[in-house]
């Protein structure tokens, strides 16, 4: 091995966006993801940043950063529901399909089957956190809602929960193309 | 007989301060009274412990209905119940903790911007929490203000508010990060109180106490989903109020014992207690900027209706704030 | 139908659902929101609870050091220090029977010292060791079950996220909890090492596809990678200098166990610029990677948040707890029938998830036996780790299964080839359950 691997990133095939001439919907939902999952994946670097900066703050110079825990927490649930969808869409969710692929084998229709009611299951749940949701968002932007302390440092929550709004509305809407596009398949096989 | 199910629970285990009397004295005391009349008996379903949600919760927990009954934190909800954190945003007001038990008991029920506070919130607030007064653990003593410069001390949330003006840096943590923070020496000490510093072991890395008296806090309140209490029949309800009474008072009494054992326990453990010299705390004290201003501006005329009440209250009591907050508001 | 049934037959329900393949981040949450409706009567507490949990159940900064530590991981392994170390021990331990084997867990051992999360060592080290291994005459499948059964190491040799979980639910201290792991993690390794050889001279056929191809390359002193002392050095200097980082700055209070995560991935990103093995656009598959390992992960976190708060409405955690008092177990009954619990719960649940469950009824009935809660949190973290290779859910194997990504290598054959290292980890279980000294030697 003379090149380490992660030039061959393994999602690869699932990241392909389709044209949009060929399917429009594929295009759209496809562009859609790798928009929010980039910006979840900068809120990463942003996060190793933050804490980098605090250390070296309260370690040299008596000057930590508040409310650094704060931020961090919230920032997982950012970087959670901004990167939901695509991992959808790629078909990355984690799953145990050794029974799953016999019944495939055996019977592609019935595979085909099961996996659309998957995914339907996967439209549902997080259609339901959309729904769940939504009335805390509205609240939180309407009362301005903020994490932190009064004088030391506040953040706004909405655009959090923003975020979960959002983020599972493009992640139900990833399963439902799921559950009608099935490949690939968990094993990389096609239809 | 008719049985009524009571979902009750908490964010933090049985054996925390503000959890130990729900189920030591509310429940046996509603319970109880019940027995006298024969009429309803309450069958408890208890989720204490953080099973069912987290400490960020305790509103939205009781609010929404998850529990019917429930350990509400008031000091972690600054940005939708800011009111009630009055007292973290006027230190050195009192270290005696069962007035403030007293104060907040009768400020919840009577002081109308409160009370309004707990029926938007869709809750019926039956008994006060508060934490013992905040003193200054650290691997130093503190024997005058120019000790605390360029040290570093946990200190989270609202506390933080208190070192301004000290040279001291606070650093975010909870009682369940201060011994490793101080042992590894990310800290030198922490602003904390004596029940909570106990079972959390922290005096073996900070040995030495010193007493400032930052003051007792009004921490939050036990307290009833809105439309669960509104349903329950009358004499539930009034049984409900009562054994909220007796917590109120079996908290007090808890705390005071706690603080009592954490010295004793403490002290036996090697801890050397220092008092903070009466000049240096007027310093500290006068030191720190108007820290309350912000929290005026955030709440408005209702802060300032709720700034004077309690500080009212507390003088009705007897006791001297070191600052009077609420002076030219 | 009284709810604890209703929670039992939901138990039923999710594993049949994951068992037949469906996604379990959807499993878990739609089994927990009919059961909670189910239970209270009450559609709109689902609802509520639901939002709660996708909300507040995971914005924590513990939850924060997942994709750094994952991050640390990746950058490790583009920056080739994961690669370094393989080679390194590859040479010294060419002579050695099972040589790559035992190399693959010699460098994991090196290599926990920096990573906090398990599934970083299975990814880096199925693209390091299994190409590796399987060129010189090693089963794909043995290869890569190595890979997944000495990943382990990484939650058990300081710094780990299970043990910080583990410190922060049961309220010990975290620094100390990284002292307790030390020497069952050595013990664990040196176990690993063991089991290798033996299977190596004794079943031969478990571990090779052409056991005489390694035979010679073991005999034959020209074969396989050189390198001179100083070369050796040259390639550990990285590694020491993030193992310093990352667990000096702990203990001289630089930075705290959560705080190693950020720190640690920022060193590994200094190294893999350092060495030039970095450019932009490398950079930002890291990056992207990162994020897809770290959020199947944290959905996962949610999804079992969400299923355990279930649980605890149904009254599972209670009735489990007054199971146990009930009982009168002593002891020894107590701790038998925990860590058999941790077991069946590791099959169906992620390692976190399980820590959440458990910990806070289990530990304090330990305490109130007699336990040290260190010694309780190694025995917990070592019982859950079992966890992580016991079929059907067992993360470790399916993040080696998909960075493999190898059709020829299926899942069921990764699982069974980690068999061996399952009853390597029950035996030092069972030493150190009888043997706190293990765990609390050198604490204070
Ligand atoms: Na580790
Ligand atoms: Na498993």
């Amino acid at each position: 091995m003379s090149e380490p691997n992660i030039m061959e990133p393994q999602q690869a095939e699932g990241e392909i966006i389709p044209a949009f001439a060929e399917a429009p919907v594929g295009f759209v939902l496809g562009t859609v993801t790798a928009v929010l999952s980039s910006v979840g994946t900068l809120w990463i670097g942003f996060l190793m940043a933050l804490i980098v900066a605090d250390v070296i703050g309260r370690n040299f110079f008596n000057a930590p950063i508040t409310g650094v825990a704060e931020v961090a927490g919230h920032s997982v649930v950012a970087i959670v529901f901004l990167q939901t969808a695509a991992a959808i869409m790629q078909g990355r969710l984690t799953r145990a399909d050794f029974l799953f692929r016999r019944i495939a084998d055996r019977s592609p229709r019935s595979g085909a089957a099961l996996e659309s009611l998957f995914c339907l299951v996967g439209t549902l749940v997080f259609g339901l956190v959309a729904y769940a949701s939504w009335d805390k968002m509205v609240a939180a932007f309407m009362r301005s809602e903020f994490f932190g302390v009064q004088g030391v440092f506040t953040v706004p929550t909405w655009p959090f929960r923003a975020i979960i709004v959002g983020g599972s509305i493009i992640a139900a809407l990833a399963a439902l193309y799921r559950a009608i596009h099935r490949n690939p398949l968990p094993t990389g096989q096609v239809e | 007989q008719e049985s009524i199910t009571v979902n009750i629970g908490s964010s933090h285990p049985e054996q925390n301060i503000w959890v130990y009397a729900m189920k030591n004295t509310f429940q046996p005391t509603v319970d109880k009274i019940l027995a006298e009349k024969g009429e309803y008996q309450v069958e408890w379903a208890e989720a204490y412990g953080g099973t069912l949600y987290k400490y960020t919760d305790t509103r939205e927990a009781v609010q929404d209905g998850i529990v019917d009954v429930g350990m509400v934190g008031t000091v972690w909800e600054g940005s939708t119940m800011p009111l009630q954190n009055v007292t973290y945003f006027t230190p050195f007001a009192t270290a005696d903790h069962k007035m403030l038990i007293e104060i907040f008991d009768e400020l919840n029920a009577s002081q109308p911007d409160l009370v309004k506070s707990w029926d938007s919130s869709n809750m019926v607030p039956l008994s006060s929490l508060i934490t013992d007064s905040y003193d200054v653990y650290a691997t130093f003593p503190v024997n005058e203000m120019k000790d605390l410069q360029n040290r570093r001390l946990n200190a989270p949330g609202t506390s933080a508010n208190w070192l301004q003006g000290t040279g001291a840096t606070p650093v975010d943590g909870a009682l369940t990060t201060y011994y490793t923070n101080i042992q590894t020496g990310v800290t030198e000490g922490t602003l904390s109180f004596a029940s909570g510093i106990l079972p959390t072991r922290v005096y073996e890395v900070a040995p030495e106490l010193t007493r400032v008296g930052i003051g007792s806090m009004y921490f939050g309140s036990i307290a009833a989903n809105k439309d669960f209490f509104d349903g329950l029949p009358e004499p539930v309800q009034e049984a409900f109020r009562e054994a909220g009474k007796a917590t109120s008072k079996a908290h007090g009494d808890y705390v005071s014992k706690l603080a009592e054992k954490a010295m004793t326990d403490m002290q036996a453990a090697g801890l050397k207690v220092h008092d903070l010299p009466d000049d240096q705390k007027a310093a500290w004290v006068k030191g720190l900027p108007d820290i309350v201003q912000p929290w005026l501006d955030q709440t408005g005329d209702a802060g300032k209706a709720v700034l004077s009440s309690y500080f009212a209250a507390l003088r009705e009591r007897g006791a001297t704030p070191l600052r009077n907050w609420d002076e030219g508001r | 139908m009284t709810s604890l049934e209703i929670g039992f037959l939901l138990i039923g329900l999710l594993v049949g659902l994951v068992l037949f393949g469906m996604h379990i981040a959807y499993a878990l949450l739609g089994v927990a929101f009919l059961g909670i409706w189910l239970i209270r009567g009450n559609i709109d507490l689902s609802l509520r609870m639901l939002e709660l949990t996708a909300y507040s159940g995971i914005s924590d900064y513990l939850f924060a050091t997942i994709p750094l530590f994952v991050l640390m991981g990746l950058l490790v392994s583009v920056s080739n220090v994961g690669r370094d170390t393989f080679e390194v021990a590859e040479v010294l331990l060419k002579r050695v029977l099972c040589g790559l084997g035992v190399a693959t867990v010699a460098a994991n051992t090196v290599f926990a010292a920096v990573t906090g999360v398990s599934i970083a060592s299975a990814a880096v080290f199925t693209r390091v060791a299994v190409p590796e291994m399987t060129r010189h005459g090693y089963k794909a499948s043995f290869s890569a079950g190595t890979v997944a059964g000495s990943s382990v190491l990484g939650m058990l040799i300081p710094p780990s996220l299970l043990l910080i979980i583990y410190g922060v639910l049961a309220e010990v201290s975290i620094g100390g909890m990284f002292i307790a792991g030390i020497v069952p993690g050595v013990m664990l390794a040196l176990g690993f090492v063991v089991m290798l050889m033996a299977l190596a001279a004794l079943a031969p056929g478990f571990v090779f596809s052409d056991p005489e191809a390694a035979r010679s390359r073991r005999m034959d002193a020209n074969a396989g990678p050189h390198l001179t002392p100083g070369e050796i050095l040259l390639k550990l200097v990285p590694i020491i200098l993030l193992i310093i980082l990352v667990l000096g700055g702990l203990y001289t209070g630089f930075f705290t166990p959560t705080e190693a995560g950020g720190v640690g991935a920022f060193g590994a990103l200094l190294i893999a610029i350092g060495r030039r093995s970095l450019d932009r656009r490398k950079l930002w598959q890291v990056m992207k990677q990162t994020g897809t390992v770290s959020v199947s992960i944290l959905l996962l976190l949610i999804a079992a948040s969400f299923y355990s708060r279930m649980l605890s409405i149904a009254g599972l955690p209670n009735a489990i707890q007054s199971l146990v008092v009930d009982s009168g177990f002593g002891h020894w009954g107590f701790v038998l029938l925990y860590v058999a619990l941790v077991f069946l719960m590791g099959m169906i649940l992620d390692s976190t998830s399980i820590l959440l469950i458990v910990v806070p009824i289990a530990a304090p009935i330990a305490q109130g036996l007699g336990f040290d809660l260190f010694h309780f949190g190694i025995i917990t973290v070592l019982a859950v780790e079992i966890g992580l290779l016991t079929p059907p859910f067992g993360i470790s194997v399916f993040t080696v299964h998909n960075t493999l990504n190898d059709p020829g290598t299926s899942v069921e054959a990764i699982f069974l080839a980690t068999m061996p290292f399952i009853l390597v980890m029950l035996i030092v279980l069972g030493i150190v359950i009888v043997a706190p000294q293990t765990a609390t030697l050198f604490l204070g």
